[in-house]
């Protein structure tokens, strides 16, 4: 039975600073966005030719569609939602690779837990059980680190855009004084902001680990032929959760910019 | 937390890491590809547009030419139907003329043979007076002597010169 952690394993720690695996593929999937866009824009032009007919289908699909959820706020808000989108979907996508998480070395358990009271035996052979399979590669989506980095970005980003168009009014929206029903909805409104973060990041991270986990078992328990219609499946689902997430952030960014749009008429 | 793998270090790398690619993406990606894209949607109109002001140009210039040839027809059967309204014209006046012309030639040699006529009858007269005032002295001659001769002769010719006279 393959090992399955949820938290990510730490590959080395360089000044102090952990590398996970996890972090090892965001850096692997920024090099493939970075390196998609500089390929599809380097030299642009009017008539496009491959990738960047392909890079134009993207954008501007993604364009349009944010455009029918958020309106002309789009603008503003796209080069977020597109970058949610592409990273979230290139790293969920990434995950599903053979090799991510299945390519990797064998770390020995004794140095991490050198300070646990148990003393490992030196006989050879205990020392082999205790050595812990680490992957090279992890989805970057299947780390809660990740996710939670997402979800902390975007709620964040929402009460940037909130303050950046309506201004100081903005601010009402979580503490209004006028009257305690205001106060009371203010409150309601800083508690559902803050679980935002957390929908965000578990939802996003549960899918993608589970989908891991399913695969993982999956291909244990038969290698061959039967876990294919599961890889479908989580490429779709890949899909599937990089939309919600960045068409969420898009109706929550929506919702924050019309804050105020109904007691302008009162 | 720390079972959940939640790291705080490893969060803000990540944050870092999702703000990086924010920007590189804006930078590299978003801004130049929405903007070819609004350029040629631009474009596609602004040619759209000057298809629809040819198309409208082609259309006013056919009616022009339309109204144009049918214009010249018009002129063109004018011009015909007067020419030969003045042909008629000429022509009735050429024969008027001619018959006018014929008539007098005919009026004038009508006169002539009149004339003609007259003389002839005039000469005729004299030249039987002549004749017979010869015959009448020839014949007088011969059987009357000379005194009777000359009465009756004389008598004669008087009465002939009296004739002759009145005529």
């Amino acid at each position: 039975m393959p090992h399955i952690t949820l938290a990510a394993e730490k590959l080395t720690t360089t000044f102090g600073f952990p590398i996970t695996n996890s972090l090892l593929t965001t850096w692997l999937v920024m090099a493939i966005l970075f390196i998609f866009a500089f390929l599809s824009t380097h030299s642009i032009s009017l008539v496009p030719s491959g990738i960047q007919s392909a890079a134009e289908i993207i954008i501007g699909g993604l364009h349009e569609f944010f455009e029918s959820v958020i309106g002309h706020h789009v603008k503003l808000v796209f080069p977020l939602l597109a970058s949610l989108f592409l990273f979230i979907i290139i790293a969920n996508w990434v995950g599903l690779l053979p090799g991510v998480g299945t390519v990797g070395f064998f770390k020995n358990e004794a140095q991490k837990s050198i300070q646990s009271k148990e003393v490992i035996s030196n006989e050879g052979s205990v020392v082999e059980e205790k050595k812990e399979f680490v992957p090279l590669l992890r989805g970057a989506t299947a780390d809660l680190n990740t996710t939670l980095a997402l979800a902390v970005f975007s709620v964040i980003a929402m009460q940037f855009y909130g303050f950046h168009v309506l201004g100081f009014h903005y601010g009402g929206r979580f503490i209004d004084f006028r009257s305690p029903i205001y106060f009371f909805v203010g409150a309601l409104e800083v508690i559902s902001d803050t679980s935002k973060i957390i929908s965000f990041a578990f939802r996003l991270f549960g899918n993608i680990f589970a989908g891991e986990v399913l695969l993982a078992v999956m291909a244990f328990l038969m290698p061959f032929i039967i876990p294919l219609p599961f890889l479908m499946l989580e490429l779709f689902v890949g899909f599937v959760q990089a939309l919600v997430f960045s068409m969420l952030t898009a109706v929550f960014v929506n919702v924050a910019l019309s804050h105020g749009e109904g007691e302008a008429h009162a | 937390m720390e079972q959940l793998g939640i790291e705080p270090k490893l969060l803000v790398a990540q944050l870092v890491n999702f703000s990086i690619i924010l920007f590189v993406l804006t930078k590299l990606l978003y801004k130049p590809i929405l903007s070819i894209l609004e350029k040629r949607k631009k474009q596609i109109e602004e040619g759209l547009q000057l298809t629809e002001k040819m198309k409208a140009e082609e259309i006013q210039m056919e009616e022009k030419k339309e109204r144009l040839l049918e214009q010249a027809r018009k002129d063109s059967h004018a011009i015909i139907e007067e020419g030969k309204k003045q042909a008629i014209e000429e022509e009735k006046e050429i024969i008027a003329h001619a018959h006018r012309d014929a008539d007098e030639v005919m009026e004038k040699a009508k006169k002539e043979i009149e004339h003609l006529k007259e003389q002839m009858e005039k000469q005729m007269k004299k030249q039987t007076i002549e004749t017979a005032i010869l015959m009448a002295k020839r014949l007088l001659e011969r059987s009357l002597d000379s005194a009777r001769k000359r009465e009756i002769s004389d008598k004669n010719i008087k009465e002939l010169e009296s004739f002759a006279r009145s005529n």
